[in-house]
């Protein structure tokens, strides 16, 4: 009966509602066009759309403005921080290399001299080498034996290593030193760049790939939908840290070693070490991503010339690793080195791993003790080795680099015995290499006006923005512990099912994963009562400007 | 409670109550084993009774060596081989005398010429510095106090009208750190704008200790003291003395306060003097002394804040200490008046105030106050900038004095 009602009025409600089926004739003449044009066929299989998902995040990752705030960005997924593989610079586990070599995607060339691009210094090199031969071989005779320094031994590390790295700093700072003061009036990239030390350098990215741990298949048994994907490879999120001695950097990139399309050259192709890092002696950490190249933003020498790293770790390192090893453990803490603070700097231009850079990077690396010297030139031509890209990405990275090589013999009543001018002569062309202004945008991927959050013009979106930041990047410790599972409940609630009466209340019983919290999911900071605006208003919570990834 | 309520099976209250009567009254299982031995004549004993005997006779324990990683160091009291009864009066670097600058002058024997550098300084440091170098040293400050990455826990902040309120802890650049950085940019600045002939006669060391004992009246006292940065060069320092109509501050009378004040006496010590170069090495001689200020480490004994005189009085027995240092090298320890003067500069520093001073060491006699004097140069409290931090999420310098770098270069040049 009502329907009958209903009917006979619909003729009635024609009049208030819009005919939205109908619009204007098309102005467009070429609606129709010679070959059919279909939309572009998506896979909707379940890895497709979640691909398709993960796509759209990078590039709003993007088309964010600052470096900051992609940063944030980065670690938007996850509130209590990225599980993360550790990469240490001065804890290198045996058989290092291949792992290293993976996760930095980078194909090392080991050789004995430096590579050609330097050439073009060494007559010069030779001049600065006859001049300040003399007061080298003083200063390693002053550090080693004459000068007696006020030094405190941590706990935490071994303390021979400490000494051998004491000594180390103190024989780097001076021949820093009368490097650049020999080479300021020839050289003027030396003169406006800066020395830095003991920074801190951090880096963060994504290595694709990879095998999936047991904690990850058993997760994947739970759900049907997963079970025929129990081993596709997986994102591992990695943290580089390291100080370095001494580092220079300046305004202008140093120029690279080979053009940038070698990058994709075939051969220089990196194995792939699919192994779980644990099984090989790293270990993981729940932190939040950083990316730190020794400096915060707005600084203006951005790029790295040459860092200097001790090797003290090596003298306390297992004997029975063998001393093939320990060459190849300099080898892997170098690539590391390089690797890790060129990403930093890449940062600061406003790539990430998953937007990759457009053009390649250069970094000169020298590990030391005084005595034995490696040399090593790193060139970066791509950070993108997630998921998606660790298979497709035809770019590597390039490292060259030699032994450990002697810069002297022995020291032998206050002389120097067998000084090597050769290696004293590659120290100063790497300081002679000077860097260039390249003919290319360098942030490509940064706002025109807001490249860092110190251009942004509304104050409190920068101070917000500006606190959030150092305080994501200091991970330091958070207000409420992290949420965990007692052992007690291991047994008695989830392995064996003996209190069923109780209410479940806790996230392991409510299917709840923690750690899939984001970082934005908190209550912002209250406002009370009096604090708000007059006359009356309703805004109880301060803003957040988390980015919107 | 009505009859007809039906109880929840599984009572939470009721599951305690039971455990508790269960476990309120143990009883020992009657495992039949008293039985089984006494069927094959095995003799049964009571457990109480058998701990009863072992009770009246203890066993006597010996005392087990143990050795443990490292051997224990041995208390450090009278029965301390080492200990010595004439206590020494220890001045280390993080401590300041009560009196301050008045205070160091008794205890230097010092006069002290306010304002005043020597003129060949005051000329150098006229002398125009290229507007590059000027702007490296705004990098320096900057990279000092604002870019630098270090987070550590900074000195918890107070508000005196709530002492009690307990604000969140700010992580940030350490002073220490701020200071190391400052200084040595600076210093690199300085050396890599003049020539090579000059620096390659200097040397630059970082954190180097230099320590002198000596008498003064009936006590010993010791002046322990760091470095930051020392740099030494090839040929001793002189100073020409300026015009002779200086108006010196004279050694002041410190009643009641006696000298030693604030001097913690210690029964441990070595009566021997610390330079921290050989004497063979030919770049030994003290040229530049720079200390830091710390505000974080450097504290009074008694829990006061470090005064400006307690300051300037830092730079006076630093400068002190590694003239005295360098002289007992040169001269042997006995030593009192010395043939020629020896010259020390020194630069104290908190990042943002520097104190300059000129020492001339006369005499290491420091007894009383006639005769030969002591004399410091000095030109204190001058600043670098104004304001250097995050503003509002936005780095910050105000007021950079170019004339502070002009005295840097003059001291390293003279």
């Amino acid at each position: 009966m009502h329907l009958v009602k209903f009917h006979r009025n619909l003729p009635k409600f024609k009049f208030w509602t819009k005919r939205r089926y109908s619009h204007a004739l098309l102005t467009d003449e070429n609606e129709y066009t010679e070959a059919p044009e279909y939309p572009p066929i998506l896979d909707m299989s379940l890895q497709g759309r979640k691909l398709r998902e993960r796509q759209i995040v990078h590039e709003k990752i993007q088309k964010l403005n600052t470096v900051e705030e992609k940063q944030i960005a980065l670690n938007m997924p996850r509130y209590y921080g990225w599980k993360c593989v550790m990469l240490n610079e001065d804890k290198i586990p045996y058989n290092a290399l291949p792992l290293v070599k993976c996760y930095t995607r980078t194909h090392f060339i080991p050789s004995s001299s430096l590579p050609d691009v330097y050439s073009e210094t060494a007559s010069l090199a030779d001049l600065v080498v006859k001049q300040t031969k003399s007061l080298i071989e003083d200063i390693i005779i002053l550090e080693s034996e004459a000068v007696k320094h006020n030094y405190v031994a941590e706990q935490e590390k071994p303390e021979e290593q400490q000494k051998e790295d004491m000594i180390t700093k103190n024989i780097v700072k001076q021949i820093n030193r009368i490097i650049c003061n020999k080479l300021s009036d020839k050289a003027s990239h030396i003169l406006s760049s800066q020395a830095d030390y003991e920074p801190r350098h951090e880096a963060f990215w994504f290595v694709g790939g990879l095998d999936v741990p047991h904690t990850v298949r058993n997760q994947r048994k739970k759900h049907k939908w997963l079970r025929d994907q129990l081993e596709e490879p997986i994102d591992r999120p990695v943290q580089y840290i390291g100080t370095p001695l001494l580092t220079l950097r300046s305004n202008l990139p140093l120029k690279p070693l080979l053009p940038y399309v070698e990058a994709t050259n075939p051969d220089f192709k990196v194995p792939k070490f699919s192994f779980v890092p644990e099984s090989v002696g790293y270990h993981t950490q729940h932190r939040h991503g950083t990316n730190i190249p020794g400096f915060w933003t707005g600084d203006c020498d951005e790029f790295g010339l040459l860092s200097y790293h001790g090797r003290g770790h090596i003298s306390v390192r297992n004997p029975s690793f063998g001393l093939e090893d320990n060459v190849e453990a300099l080898h892997s803490q170098a690539l590391k080195a390089s690797f890790g603070w060129l990403l930093g700097q890449a940062n600061y231009q406003g790539f990430t791993t998953y937007n990759d850079i457009t053009y390649p990077l250069v970094t000169q690396t020298i590990i030391t003790n005084g005595k034995l010297w490696s040399f090593y030139v790193y060139q970066m031509n791509t950070i993108a080795m997630h998921n998606e890209q660790m298979d497709e990405n035809p770019k590597h990275n390039i490292c060259f680099g030699t032994k450990p090589l002697q810069l002297y013999d022995t020291i032998e009543n206050g002389q120097v015995k067998g000084f090597n001018e050769e290696v004293l002569k590659m120290l100063v062309q790497l300081y002679l290499n000077a860097p260039e202004e390249r003919d290319h945008e360098m942030k490509p991927f940064l706002g025109k006006e807001e490249q860092i959050i110190a251009d942004i013009e509304d104050d409190e979106k920068r101070r917000w923005l500006e606190s959030r930041y150092k305080h994501l990047v200091s991970n330091r410790p958070k207000h409420y512990l992290m949420p965990e599972i007692y052992l007690w409940e291991r047994i008695y609630k989830i392995k064996h099912n003996t209190r069923f009466f109780e209410a479940k209340r806790r996230f392991f019983e409510r299917d709840i994963n923690p750690f899939k919290r984001r970082l934005d999911e908190h209550l912002p900071p209250y406002i009370p009562k009096v604090l708000r605006p007059y006359p009356r208003c309703r805004k109880k919570f301060e803003n957040t400007y988390y980015p919107k990834v | 409670m009505k009859l007809s309520q039906i109880l929840n099976r599984q009572h939470i209250d009721f599951m305690f109550k039971k455990h508790w009567a269960v476990q309120g009254k143990r009883f020992p299982i009657d495992t039949g084993l008293e039985h089984l031995l006494k069927e094959k004549g095995i003799p049964v004993e009571d457990a109480l009774e058998f701990v009863k005997v072992h009770e009246r006779k203890p066993l006597s324990k010996e005392r087990i060596n143990i050795v443990g990683a490292y051997e224990t160091p041995l208390p450090l009291d009278e029965n301390n081989p080492d200990y010595k009864s004439r206590p020494c009066l220890t001045l280390t670097n993080t401590n300041v005398l009560l009196e301050g600058i008045s205070q160091a002058q008794v205890l230097t024997k010092t006069v002290i010429a306010e304002d005043k550098l020597p003129n060949k300084i005051e000329e150098l440091a006229e002398i125009s510095i290229p507007k590059l170098v000027h702007e490296g040293v705004k990098k320096a400050i900057l990279s000092a106090n604002v870019f630098d990455c270090e987070q550590k826990k900074l000195p918890k902040v107070k508000d005196p009208a709530r002492p009690a309120y307990n604000f969140p802890r700010i992580l940030g650049i350490s002073d220490r750190r701020r200071n190391e950085i400052i200084t040595n940019k600076l210093l690199q600045l300085v050396e890599k704008s003049s020539d090579f002939e000059l620096s390659q006669t200097r040397y630059v060391l970082n954190d180097v200790e230099c320590k002198t004992v000596f008498d003064k009246e009936d006590d010993l006292i010791q002046f322990q003291d760091m470095s930051h940065i020392l740099v030494t060069s090839n040929k001793p320092l002189t100073h020409e003395l300026p015009e002779r109509d200086i108006p010196f501050v004279k050694i002041p009378d410190l009643y009641p306060v006696k000298y030693s004040v604030t001097l913690p006496p210690q029964h441990f010590y070595d009566e021997k003097s610390i330079y921290p170069i050989q004497p063979s090495i030919t770049n030994k001689h003290p040229h530049t002394t720079w200390l830091h200020f710390n505000r974080t480490e450097v504290s009074n004994i008694y829990e006061t804040p470090v005064t400006d005189a307690q300051i300037h009085g830092r730079s006076l027995t630093h400068a002190f200490t590694v003239a005295t240092a360098y002289a007992k090298q040169l001269h042997g320890e006995e030593v009192q008046d010395l043939p020629e003067p020896i010259y020390v500069n020194c630069i104290q520093t908190d990042g943002q105030k520097y104190h300059f001073g000129v020492f001339e060491l006369n005499t290491l006699n420091v007894d009383g106050v006639e005769g030969t004097k002591n004399v410091w140069y000095c030109k204190n409290d001058v600043k670098l900038y104004d304001r250097s931090c995050y503003f509002n999420g936005m780095p910050v310098l105000e007021n950079y004095n170019p004339k502070v770098f002009g005295y840097i270069n003059a001291f390293y040049h003279c």
